[in-house]
C-alpha cells in the first residue's frame, strides 16, 4: 500500500495501481484516449502524461506504477502545455469537422445538419425547433440573411451548396402557416426583471432567451414599433410587414413587454434602468461615444466596450448586443449576440450557467476542392441544388425543401458528443491549427453491417487491434506502415467486413474518435 | 552505354533463357516452413526467405505463410510493412542503393541520387526504370562512410560517387554483369609457402576496390607462377588509405602500400617474389615487362604509394590511439582461429571458466568501469548484476549489432574483423549471468559481417569454444543468428527483443527492464558488439589496467567511426578523455585543403553538433552530454564551413522521423512537424514564430517518448539552435552563409571563364547557353544546383552566391 502525493495531495493507494488508477479514486481528472479500461496499457497517445518528481521525461499515467514516496504533478503548466501538444498534434492528423463547418460557420451556429436531417424526413415541426434553438426569428432570417453558412457548406465543391436559407425559411414560414406556431418552453417566473435597451434583431433576440430562462423582460425603443432596422431600413419587398409583425407577436406572446419613445440619456440613464431591474441590456443600434446616460459603460468610437465572452460591460450588471457593440451588416450577428447576453445575463442573476452558445471545439479539415471533397458524398442524394420552382419570394414547396433538405452531407462527426479526443481539445483548450502540415488521406470503409472505418479518424492507438487479437479474428486490423505512415488496416489491403466479424461493435465501442462507428450512431 | 541497354531492353520482351522460373510461392512457403516452422518468432527469417526468393514478397506467399503457421495475417502485415528491407511490390532486376548516411549526405548524396534518376530518365515519383532493369531506393547507412558518398549496385558498393560518374558506375556494373559477374568470394586461408600479399577484406576496403586488387594481384602470382598467397584479414582502421597491399615475406620486413593501383600488381609481384622458372622471365623479357620491373624508374609508380610509419600523417593517425576492442588490427585474416588463438585468443574465456565465479567475473567487470558502448553509458557490471540476480529462467543474452546510425560503423568493422574476440565477451557475459542462450542481432545491411559472425560460431563450434560441450564441457552456449530487416528503432533493446520475437519493432515502457522481463518475458541482458569486445581485454589485463585508461567516470577505449570533412577518416579507438580536436586534427589531420573545421557531429541522430569552439570537450559521457551531445555508439562526422547547420539538423531529423516506429503521439507526429518546420526554414519560408515552435516542440518530443529515438531526435535540432542560432536566423533573411540549401543560392560564372563551353555540355537542364569563347551565363530559373557544372569547370569559374532570383512563393 504505498503512500505518493499527486497535485499536493498525500494519498495511500493499493499495491500495483498505476498512478490513472490512483487519480481515479481520487477524482483527479486525468485524460485518456489510448487506454481501455482492464487491458494492459497501450502507451501510445501520451495524453494522460504526468511528471514524475526526480524523473527526466515525461511518464503515461496509464502505465506507471505507484511507488511509496512518488510525487506525481498532474495540473502544473507543464504538464498541462505538454498535453496540449499531444492533442494538438493529434488534431493536425486527425481528418474530420467535429461540428460541420456550415454549423461552425453561421454566426448563431444554428444545428444545420439536424434541421436538414428532420426536414429531409418531413419532421417539419421538430425541425423548426431545431431553428428555433438558435435562430428566434427565422421566417425573418430566411428573407434577411446574407447566406454565410452556405459558403461553408461542403458540397459547394461539389455541385452548389445546400440551400439552408431556404430551408430554414420554409419551415418558419410553415409553422406561422400552421395557425398553432411554435412557442418554446419557458422556465417558470424566476422573480428577476432585465430592461433590454433596443428593439432591433440583438434586442429581440435578447428578449426571447430572457423569456424562455423566465425572467421578465422589457423592451425599449425611440421608435414607434418594435423591428429596428428589419422595420426601417430593410425593403417591404425584401420582408413583408406581415413576417416582420407575426414574428415579432410571438416573442410578445410569450410575454416580453416593449415600451417605445425610449431613449437613453432622455427617458433614463444606464444607471436609473439598473435601479428598477436586475440586469440591463444594451442594445441600441447607436451607442458610440458622445450622449448622455452610459455613465460607468466604456464606450468607444465604434460602440460599447464589452467582455468579448460575456459581453458584460465596465459596469456590472450592464451588457450590450448587437449594433451597440460595433457597427453590424449582418442581422444574425445581432441575433447570436441577443442570446449571448441574454445568457450572460441570466447568469449573472441567478448565477446558473444556462447552456451553450456556441458548439463547442472542432477540427477544422479546411477546403477541400471536387476531388477532396469525394469522401464526403457518401452521404446526400445525388440531386443538385434545388431552386423554387415558384420564384424566390414563394419559397420552396414540400417536395422541394424535402428533397433539398436530403442532399445535405452530414459531414459533421457522428460521435463529437461522446469523442474523447474532441473532449480533451476542449478541456486543454487545444488549437487545431497549431501544427499543421502533411495529413494522412481520406479513407471510409462501410462494408461491414454494424460499423463504419472513418481511417482519417483513426489515432492510431491501438485499441481495435488489441480487441482484434485478443477475439481471435482471422484477419483482423492491424497496424501497417511505420512512423508518421502508420495505419490501422484490415491485412490484404481486404474490407472492414471481411477483417472483424466477431469483434466489430465493440471495436466501435471502445474507439475513443469516430474512426470505427456503430451505423446506428449515424 | 547505359541508353542502348535499357533501349535494347524495351526491345526485348522476352525472358531471359536459361534462367529457371521462380517456382509456385505456395509450394515454397510450404517448403521454407518445414525448415524454419511455424512458430511466432519465426516470422521474419520466413520474409527474408521469401523475399530473397522473389526479390519481393508476394502475397500469394505471405496468404500461404498465414494459412499454415500461427502467424496472424494482422502480425504479418505488419511486420511486412514495418521493416524497410520488405518490399510488397515487384522491383527492377537490379538495386541501386543510394546510401543517405551522414557522411553520404554531408558530401552530396542528395546530388549524386539525382543525378541517378535522371541518368535512368525516372519519372517523378518513379523508382524503377522503363524497361525494370535497375530500381532505385535510398537506404540508411551502408556504414562505408570513408568513401562517401556511397552506392550499391546489388552486392557491389562503389564509393567516392559524384554527379558526374555516375554513368561510369552504372556502365562498369552492367559490364561485370556481362563479364559474369565478380561476386566477392572468399578468402583462402592457408598458410604462406614463401610469403603472403595481405589484404583486408572488410565491406568498405572491398568496397574501395581492394577485390580488383585482390583478383589483379592473383592473377599476377598465377601468371608469374610465384610462390605467393593472398589472404585476407582484419580492417587495419586506416580506411583513407585504401586499397592497403601488405606484403609478408619470411625473415624479411613487412612492406605496406597505400592507395594501392590494380594496374602495378604485376610489379609487386616481381618486386617481392621471384618468378617461378626462366623461361617465364625470358618471356616476360620479350614484353619488356623484366626491365621495366628491373630499373628503379619502373618502380617509382609502386614504391611511391608505400607506407611509411615515420610519415608524420600516419604516426598523427595512430599516435593518441590505443586499441583494445580492435586489438592485433590487419595482423591476421579474421576467421583464422588458429592465429587468435595464438595472440591469447579464449584465454580469457578460460580463466573465467577456471578461476573465476560468475560473481567474480561480475565484479571484475564492474570495478573496470566499463559503461555500454551502444550510447547511453549504463555501467555493464550492473546490468550483469541484475541479470544474474534476477529470478526466472532461463536467462538470454543478446548481442546488439543492429548499428543503425547514420555515420557509424564500428559495429560492423567489429563483427568483420574481429568475430572470434566479440564471441568470445559474449561467451564470458552469458557464463557471468548465467545464460546458456545467446542471440546476435546483426543488420541484415551487414551481408559481409553476417556471414562472417556465421562462420565465426560455427568454427567455435568445432573447435569447441562454443556449443553444448564448450571449454572441455565446463559451459554450455548456444549462439544464434538473427538477421535485422531494416529499423533503426531496434537498436533500442525492448524493440530489439520485439524484433526477435517476431513483431513490429515498437517499444515497451521500462520498467520492466529487460534484466528481469526480456526475451521471452525472461531476464535477458543485451550489450552493444564493442562492449562484448572489451571483455576478454579486461578479464586477460584485469579491471586496474582497463580502468586505468580513461577519466573518472569513462573507462577505457572508444571506437569511433570518423568521417565526413576530415583528411584521413577511418575506424579509430582511442582511450576515453582524448578531446575532439585530438581526434580531429591529429588523427584526422584535419579538415580538407581551403576549408575550415565548423563542428562536429557526435553521437548520430542521437547526438549533437558541438561547434569548433567546444573541440576541447573531452571524449567522456558526462562531459559530452554536459554540452547536450551524447557519446553514442561513435558516430563521429567532422563539419567544415561548407556545412549547413540547419541542412544537417534537417537531416538527422527527416532520419529520424522516417524511422520513428510510429507509436508515441510526440515521436510520430511531433518529429514530423519538426521537419516540416525545418524544410521550411531550409527553404527560406520560415514563418515568424517557427523557432520557438520548433524549441518548445524539440522539448516536449524529448520528454514525451517512451524510447530512446524519440528521446533523443530533437538533440541535433536543440545543440544546432544552441550554438547556430545565426545560422537559423540567416535562413530566415533568405541566406545560407554555408551556401548548401539550394532554395537560397544560385550558381554564377564569374569573369575567370574563358568560354570552353564544359559547362554548357554538361548542364542536364540546358540551363547554361553555349557561348565558345565567351563568358557563359548559368538561367538559375532553369538551373537545378547539381553541382555538375562548378565540379566540371577547369577554371574553377562558376561559383555559389545567395540567391540571385526571387524564389517562389508556395
Amino acid at each position: 500500500m504505498p503512500q505518493f502525493t499527486i497535485d499536493g495531495r498525500v494519498m495511500t493507494v493499493p499495491d500495483g495501481a498505476t498512478v490513472l488508477d490512483a487519480a481515479q479514486l481520487a477524482e483527479i481528472e486525468i485524460p485518456t484516449l489510448c487506454h481501455l479500461p482492464g487491458r494492459p496499457p497501450e502507451t501510445s497517445c501520451f495524453v494522460c502524461l504526468v511528471r514524475v518528481e526526480g524523473i527526466g521525461r515525461f511518464l503515461p499515467a496509464c502505465a506507471t506504477r505507484v511507488t511509496e514516496g512518488m510525487v506525481v504533478h498532474n495540473a502544473s503548466d507543464e504538464v498541462r502545455d505538454a498535453r496540449r501538444t499531444a492533442i494538438e498534434l493529434l488534431l493536425s492528423d486527425h481528418l474530420g469537422d467535429c461540428v460541420a463547418p456550415c454549423q461552425g460557420v453561421c454566426p448563431a451556429h444554428m444545428d444545420i445538419p439536424k434541421m436538414m436531417e428532420l426536414t429531409a424526413k418531413g419532421q417539419f415541426r421538430d425541425a423548426h425547433i431545431v431553428v428555433k434553438q438558435a435562430i428566434p426569428l427565422p421566417a425573418i432570417l430566411g428573407r434577411v440573411c446574407p447566406e454565410l453558412c452556405e459558403k461553408g457548406c461542403r458540397r459547394a465543391a461539389h455541385d452548389g451548396s445546400l440551400s439552408i436559407c431556404m430551408t430554414k425559411r420554409f419551415l418558419a414560414d410553415h409553422d406561422l402557416e400552421t395557425g398553432d406556431p411554435y412557442l418554446p418552453p419557458m422556465d417558470p417566473a424566476s422573480g428577476r426583471s432585465v430592461a433590454v435597451v433596443g428593439a432591433g434583431p440583438a434586442g429581440l433576440s435578447a428578449a426571447y432567451y430572457l423569456r424562455t430562462l423566465g425572467h421578465a423582460c422589457v423592451v425599449y425603443d425611440d421608435r414607434e414599433a418594435p423591428g429596428g432596422m428589419l422595420r426601417y431600413g430593410t425593403s417591404r419587398d425584401v420582408l413583408p410587414l406581415k413576417v416582420l409583425d407575426d414574428e415579432i407577436a410571438l416573442i410578445e406572446r410569450m410575454g416580453a413587454v416593449f415600451r417605445s419613445g425610449f431613449r437613453i440619456g432622455e427617458q433614463a440613464s444606464v444607471e436609473e434602468l439598473q435601479q428598477d431591474c436586475d440586469t440591463v441590456i444594451l442594445a441600441s443600434g447607436d451607442a458610440k461615444s458622445g450622449g448622455h446616460g452610459y455613465e460607468g459603460v466604456d464606450r468607444g468610437p465604434q460602440g460599447i466596450k464589452v467582455d468579448r465572452r460575456t459581453l458584460m460591460t465596465s459596469r456590472p450588471g450592464v451588457f450590450a448586443a448587437g449594433g451597440a457593440l460595433l457597427p453590424l451588416k449582418h442581422a444574425i450577428r445581432a441575433l447570436a449576440d441577443g442570446r449571448i447576453a441574454a445568457y450572460s445575463a441570466s447568469e449573472y442573476m441567478t448565477g446558473v450557467h444556462p447552456g451553450e452558445t456556441d458548439p463547442g471545439f472542432s477540427v477544422h479539415v479546411g477546403k477541400l476542392d471536387a476531388d477532396t471533397v469525394r469522401p464526403y458524398l457518401r452521404f446526400g442524394s445525388s440531386d443538385s441544388r434545388q431552386t423554387p420552382e415558384g420564384g424566390c419570394s414563394a419559397g420552396f414547396t414540400i417536395a422541394e425543401v424535402q428533397r433539398e433538405a436530403s442532399r445535405c452531407l452530414q459531414c459533421g462527426c457522428p460521435v463529437a458528443s461522446t469523442c474523447s479526443l474532441r473532449a480533451a481539445s476542449q478541456e486543454y483548450g487545444a488549437q487545431p491549427l497549431h501544427f499543421s502540415g502533411a495529413r494522412r488521406e481520406f479513407g471510409y470503409d462501410d462494408s461491414h453491417p454494424d460499423i463504419i472505418f472513418d481511417s482519417g479518424k483513426c489515432t492510431a492507438c491501438g485499441i481495435c487491434v488489441r480487441i482484434a487479437a485478443e477475439g481471435r479474428e482471422e484477419l483482423g486490423v492491424g497496424f501497417t506502415g511505420r512512423g508518421f505512415d502508420v495505419r490501422t488496416s484490415v491485412p490484404f489491403s481486404s474490407a472492414m467486413v471481411e477483417g472483424l466479424r466477431d469483434v466489430a461493435l465493440a471495436c466501435a465501442d471502445a474507439c475513443p474518435t469516430g474512426a470505427l462507428v456503430r451505423k446506428t450512431d449515424l | 552505354m547505359i541508353r542502348q541497354l535499357l533501349e535494347r531492353r524495351r526491345a526485348a520482351t522476352a525472358p531471359k533463357p536459361g534462367k529457371p522460373p521462380p517456382p509456385d510461392p505456395s509450394e515454397f512457403v510450404l517448403q521454407l516452413i518445414q525448415r524454419t516452422g511455424g512458430a511466432p518468432s519465426a516470422l521474419i527469417p520466413i520474409l527474408q526467405a521469401i523475399q530473397k526468393e522473389y526479390r519481393y514478397l508476394p502475397e500469394e506467399a505471405l496468404k500461404q505463410v498465414c494459412a499454415s503457421t500461427e502467424i496472424t495475417a494482422a502480425d504479418l502485415m505488419g511486420a511486412a510493412t514495418f521493416y524497410s528491407q520488405f518490399r510488397l511490390a515487384p522491383v527492377g532486376e537490379h538495386m541501386v542503393s543510394v546510401c543517405h548516411g551522414t557522411a553520404c549526405h554531408v558530401k552530396g548524396a542528395e546530388q549524386v541520387d539525382d543525378a541517378i534518376r535522371r541518368r535512368l530518365r525516372l519519372a517523378e515519383g518513379a523508382d524503377t526504370d522503363e524497361a525494370k532493369l535497375f530500381t532505385v531506393q535510398e537506404v540508411a547507412c551502408v556504414g562505408c562512410c570513408t568513401l562517401a558518398p556511397v552506392v550499391q549496385i546489388d552486392g557491389l558498393t562503389y564509393g567516392y560517387m559524384s554527379t558526374d560518374t555516375v554513368g561510369e558506375a552504372l556502365d562498369d556494373f552492367l559490364m561485370l554483369q556481362r563479364r559474369g559477374g565478380t561476386a566477392p568470394t572468399s578468402v583462402d586461408h592457408g598458410v604462406a609457402p614463401v610469403g603472403e600479399v595481405r589484404l583486408a577484406l572488410d565491406s568498405c576496403c572491398i568496397a574501395g576496390g581492394t577485390m580488383r586488387v585482390k583478383e589483379a594481384v592473383e592473377k599476377a602470382i598465377a601468371d608469374l607462377r610465384a610462390s605467393a598467397i593472398v589472404r585476407g584479414i582484419s580492417c587495419s582502421g586506416l580506411c583513407h588509405q585504401i586499397p592497403l597491399v601488405e606484403v609478408a615475406v619470411p625473415g624479411k620486413e613487412t612492406v605496406t602500400y597505400v592507395r594501392f593501383d590494380p594496374k602495378d600488381a604485376e610489379a609487386l609481384v616481381r618486386r617481392h617474389f621471384k618468378p617461378g622458372r626462366i623461361t617465364d622471365r625470358l618471356r616476360m623479357a620479350a614484353t619488356g615487362l623484366v626491365d621495366r620491373a628491373l630499373t628503379d624508374e619502373t618502380w617509382q609508380p609502386v614504391t611511391r604509394y608505400a607506407m611509411d610509419t615515420r610519415d608524420p600523417v600516419l604516426c598523427g593517425y595512430m599516435g593518441p590511439q590505443k586499441r583494445i576492442a580492435m586489438e592485433h588490427a590487419g595482423e591476421h585474416p579474421p576467421l583464422d582461429i588458429d592465429a587468435y588463438i595464438a595472440r591469447g585468443g579464449f584465454k580469457a574465456l578460460d580463466r573465467c571458466l577456471t578461476d573465476l565465479s560468475p560473481d567474480e567475473v561480475i565484479a571484475e567487470v564492474r570495478d573496470s568501469g566499463l559503461r555500454g558502448r551502444g550510447g547511453a553509458g549504463f555501467p555493464t557490471g550492473i546490468k550483469w548484476e541484475k541479470v544474474r540476480a534476477a529470478s526466472g529462467s532461463p536467462k538470454y543474452i543478446i548481442c546488439n549489432g543492429d548499428e543503425g546510425d547514420p555515420g557509424a560503423f564500428m559495429d560492423r568493422m567489429l563483427l568483420e574483423s574481429f568475430p572470434f574476440r566479440v564471441l568470445e565477451g559474449l561467451a564470458i557475459a552469458a557464463y557471468a549471468v548465467g545464460a546458456n542462450d545467446a542471440v546476435m542481432y546483426v543488420r541484415a545491411e551487414y551481408p559481409y559481417a553476417v556471414d562472417r559472425i556465421r562462420k565465426a560460431i560455427a568454427l567455435c563450434e568445432e573447435r569447441g569454444f562454443l556449443g553444448s560441450g564448450m571449454m572441455q564441457g565446463r559451459f554450455a552456449l548456444k549462439v544464434s543468428v538473427m538477421e535485422g530487416a531494416g529499423a533503426f528503432v531496434c537498436g533500442e533493446e525492448t524493440a530489439l527483443i520485439a524484433s526477435i520475437e517476431g513483431r513490429r519493432g515498437v517499444p515497451t515502457l521500462r520498467p520492466p527492464y529487460p534484466s528481469e522481463s526480456g526475451l521471452w518475458g525472461k531476464p535477458t541482458s543485451i550489450n552493444n558488439v564493442e562492449t562484448y569486445a572489451l571483455a576478454p581485454w579486461i578479464i586477460n589485463q584485469g579491471a586496474k589496467a582497463f580502468a586505468a585508461i580513461g577519466t573518472e567516470k569513462s573507462k577505457g577505449t572508444k571506437v569511433f567511426a570518423l568521417a565526413g570533412k576530415v583528411r584521413h577518416g577511418g575506424l579509430i579507438e582511442v582511450p576515453m578523455g582524448v578531446t575532439i580536436r585530438d581526434i580531429v586534427e591529429r588523427i584526422g589531420g584535419g579538415t580538407p585543403e581551403g576549408t575550415t573545421f565548423k563542428a562536429v557531429q557526435i553521437g548520430g541522430p542521437s547526438g549533437g553538433c558541438l561547434p569548433a569552439s567546444l573541440a576541447d570537450t573531452p571524449i567522456d559521457y558526462d562531459a559530452l552530454a554536459s554540452v547536450g551531445a551524447i557519446m553514442g555508439s561513435g558516430g563521429l562526422v567532422v563539419l567544415d564551413d561548407r556545412t549547413c547547420m540547419v541542412d544537417v539538423a534537417r537531416f538527422f531529423l527527416s532520419f529520424t522521423q522516417a524511422e520513428s516506429c510510429g507509436k508515441c503521439t510526440f515521436c510520430r507526429l511531433g518529429t514530423k512537424r519538426m521537419l516540416e518546420i525545418l524544410n521550411r526554414i531550409c527553404e527560406g519560408q520560415g514563418r515568424s514564430g517557427d523557432l520557438q515552435k520548433l524549441e518548445v516542440l524539440s522539448g516536449q518530443v524529448k520528454q514525451g517518448s517512451l524510447c530512446g529515438l524519440g528521446q533523443t531526435a530533437p538533440n541535433p535540432v536543440l545543440t544546432g539552435l544552441r550554438y547556430f542560432r545565426e545560422e537559423y536566423e540567416a535562413h530566415f533573411e533568405g541566406r545560407c552563409p554555408a551556401g548548401v540549401c539550394k532554395e537560397l543560392i544560385s550558381y554564377v560564372v564569374t569573369d575567370a571563364c574563358v568560354g570552353c563551353t564544359i559547362c554548357s555540355q554538361q548542364c542536364p537542364v540546358d540551363a547554361i547557353p553555349m557561348r565558345p569563347f565567351a563568358m557563359h551565363v548559368i538561367n538559375d530559373e532553369l538551373c537545378t544546383r547539381c553541382d555538375v557544372c562548378r565540379r566540371g569547370c577547369p577554371e574553377n569559374a562558376i561559383v555559389i552566391q545567395d540567391r540571385i532570383t526571387p524564389r517562389a512563393t508556395h
